[in-house]
């Protein structure tokens, strides 16, 4: 067996398994555990692409969750329309603000960058907050929006169980990691990475560093902006709190540098990592200690960007394909 | 016929005059090179061609087309590449990434951006670093790095910076070897350099500026032993030497 082969069967692998766990996973908690890691990987592979590539902080991707929950929310409840285009219309309009977004803030560097980046999000928060209605649309303000699931099926985007959604979003993130797989190979994906690490020397290169970026984070709000529409299809009642939260915007940072920003495993790994924890600590410590995950994800990122502060995506590449290799070699030993 | 022409630029910084009426031109396939002692505003002129920022006054042509304005991308898509005196390498990617970066101004397509890339790479003997990280590399092949993300991107003018500085003897005798087979090969080239017996090899004709101001040019013989370019260099007391 070839070596590239080897490394790649255990991926194969791991879809298999991940497509049959609903079979054999019948706890309706675990399955819930297992979305919103799946969400969170999806959340921070799509932050990759600015967050990772194009070597800035951003943390107010929470907006663009908002802004697709509340468009597809809002079309669905007043107009009828099904949430799958109004996804789509979210995701538009997410992108619209990315980039209206972008255009000031990419200009600052380093942590001024992050912290407009939480000034544009929490703004648009606290604005949501305080606004019953907008124009002809009904926003509720901090009550927010209640989908009554009247219609459970594929066209309403609502289901009884929680497999259809599993599936969903493991499509979604399966998506999400070829696409960023196709970008990092193509064109923008090495503009990115230049103008990021150099900008002054990837500009002498050729590249426009601020049009790559603008590019890099239309896509990314418009992606996180599904994650948006999911979400408020999965727990049919959405708030300013619980989709526009700074919280969000933290955590997909937080697994991106634990993970490994910048790579295609990275996010993945980060929320393989870290979600688990969360979800176990917030079950078994949650009247007594709430708020411990937080504890422990600020203990693993200190760790980390102590020991790898590249994210525990390389040091676990490394041992991952000399193991596979290790095993490749025996088998053609045998 | 001028590939690159510099009429009466001037550069100021509010009330600072970094560069004060430098004129001159670079014709096709021609080694110009420009010396001066530390701070006469070298680095800043080179700033001025490839559009960092544009000149305060004056006028610079490339291939006959005024390019006060124009943005660095822009200009490298138009044939014009430069170095940096300070090498700055994406450090945590591979060489050969680093080139293709370079390679992807002239082509959309990953595996043409790829050969390019490797053909310069041979070019210039970085050939079996390609796989290295950048980060990694010793400071002669970090400055030879330099030069093949500039040259990937198929300039008819390269701007050299500096890029001799801090290499061992044989590595400049190797570095002057590589910039005379470019010119062979149809390039035109406008080097900062200090190393003077590496300028003197290479350059058919040498500018000197000295606090901003253009105090000779001619070949290298005649700058060499110009009165004004060795008080700049040395002080008064060596002059008469």
């Amino acid at each position: 067996m070839s070596p590239s082969l080897a490394r790649k069967l255990p991926l194969v692998l791991a879809a298999i398994v991940a497509l049959a766990l609903p079979l054999v996973l019948r706890s309706p908690t675990y399955l819930h555990i297992l979305i919103l890691l799946y969400l969170y990987a999806y959340l921070t592979t799509s932050w990759n692409l600015v967050g990772g590539f194009a070597g800035v902080l951003p943390l107010g991707h929470a907006t663009f969750v908002g802004i697709g929950a509340y468009t597809s929310t809002i079309l669905s409840l007043q107009y009828g329309i099904s949430p799958w285009i109004g996804m789509l219309v979210g995701a538009v309009l997410a992108s619209i603000v990315g980039v209206i977004i972008g255009l000031p803030t990419f200009k600052m560097r380093g942590a001024y960058f992050a912290l407009a980046t939480i000034a544009f999000a929490e703004g648009i928060r606290v604005m949501t907050e305080n606004i019953d209605t907008l124009g002809p649309f009904q926003i509720n303000g901090p009550r927010g929006l209640q989908i009554p699931p009247l219609t459970t099926g594929f066209a309403s985007f609502m289901f009884a169980t929680k497999e259809p959604y599993y599936y969903i979003i493991l499509a979604m993130l399966a998506g999400v990691l070829a696409l960023t797989w196709f970008i990092s190979r193509s064109k923008l994906g090495y503009y990115l990475v230049a103008g990021g690490e150099e900008p002054e020397a990837a500009q002498a290169l050729g590249v426009n560093v601020a049009r790559a970026k603008l590019i890099a984070m239309a896509m990314s709000s418009f992606l996180t902006a599904f994650a948006g529409t999911f979400w408020a299809q999965f727990t049919l009642y959405i708030h300013p709190k619980s989709v526009m939260s700074l919280d969000i915007s933290f955590e997909i940072a937080f697994i991106a540098l634990i993970g490994g920003r910048g790579s295609i495993a990275g996010p993945v790994l980060g929320a393989l990592l870290l979600r688990p924890v969360g979800d176990f600590s917030r079950i078994y410590f949650g009247d007594t200690v709430p708020g411990l995950h937080l504890i422990i994800f600020g203990v693993v990122l200190i760790l980390v960007m102590f020991f790898q502060p590249r994210g525990l995506q390389e040091p676990l590449t490394r041992i991952y394909t000399r193991v596979v290799d290790r095993l490749a070699g025996v088998r053609e030993a045998a | 016929m001028n590939l690159l022409e510099l009429k009466n630029v001037r550069k100021h910084f509010g009330g600072i005059k970094a560069i004060e009426n430098f004129s001159l031109n670079v014709g096709e396939r021609e080694i110009v090179g420009l010396i001066g002692p530390n701070g006469a505003g070298k680095s800043t002129l080179f700033n001025c061609v490839a559009g960092v920022f544009p000149p305060t006054f004056g006028d610079i042509l490339f291939q006959g087309d005024r390019i006060n304005r124009q943005k660095p991308w822009d200009l490298c898509r138009k044939g014009l590449a430069r170095t940096f005196q300070i090498v700055k390498p994406f450090a945590s990617r591979t060489v050969l990434y680093n080139v293709m970066v370079g390679a992807f101004a002239g082509t959309d397509k990953r595996a043409e951006a790829e050969r390019r890339a490797r053909a310069v790479l041979e070019q210039l003997n970085l050939g079996h670093l390609a796989d290295q990280r950048a980060g990694n590399l010793t400071i002669a092949d970090r400055k030879r790095l330099e030069i093949a993300k500039a040259l990937a991107t198929r300039p008819r003018l390269l701007l050299l910076d500096e890029v001799m500085a801090g290499l061992r003897p044989t590595e400049v005798d190797e570095m002057v070897a590589i910039i005379k087979r470019l010119r062979e090969g149809g390039m035109t080239v406008f080097v900062i350099e200090h190393i003077m017996r590496a300028i003197m090899a290479l350059s058919d004709r040498v500018a000197v500026l000295h606090f901003g101001v253009k105090i000779a040019e001619g070949t290298p013989q005649e700058v060499a032993h110009d009165e004004r370019v060795i008080k700049a260099y040395l002080g008064d007391e060596y002059a008469a030497a």
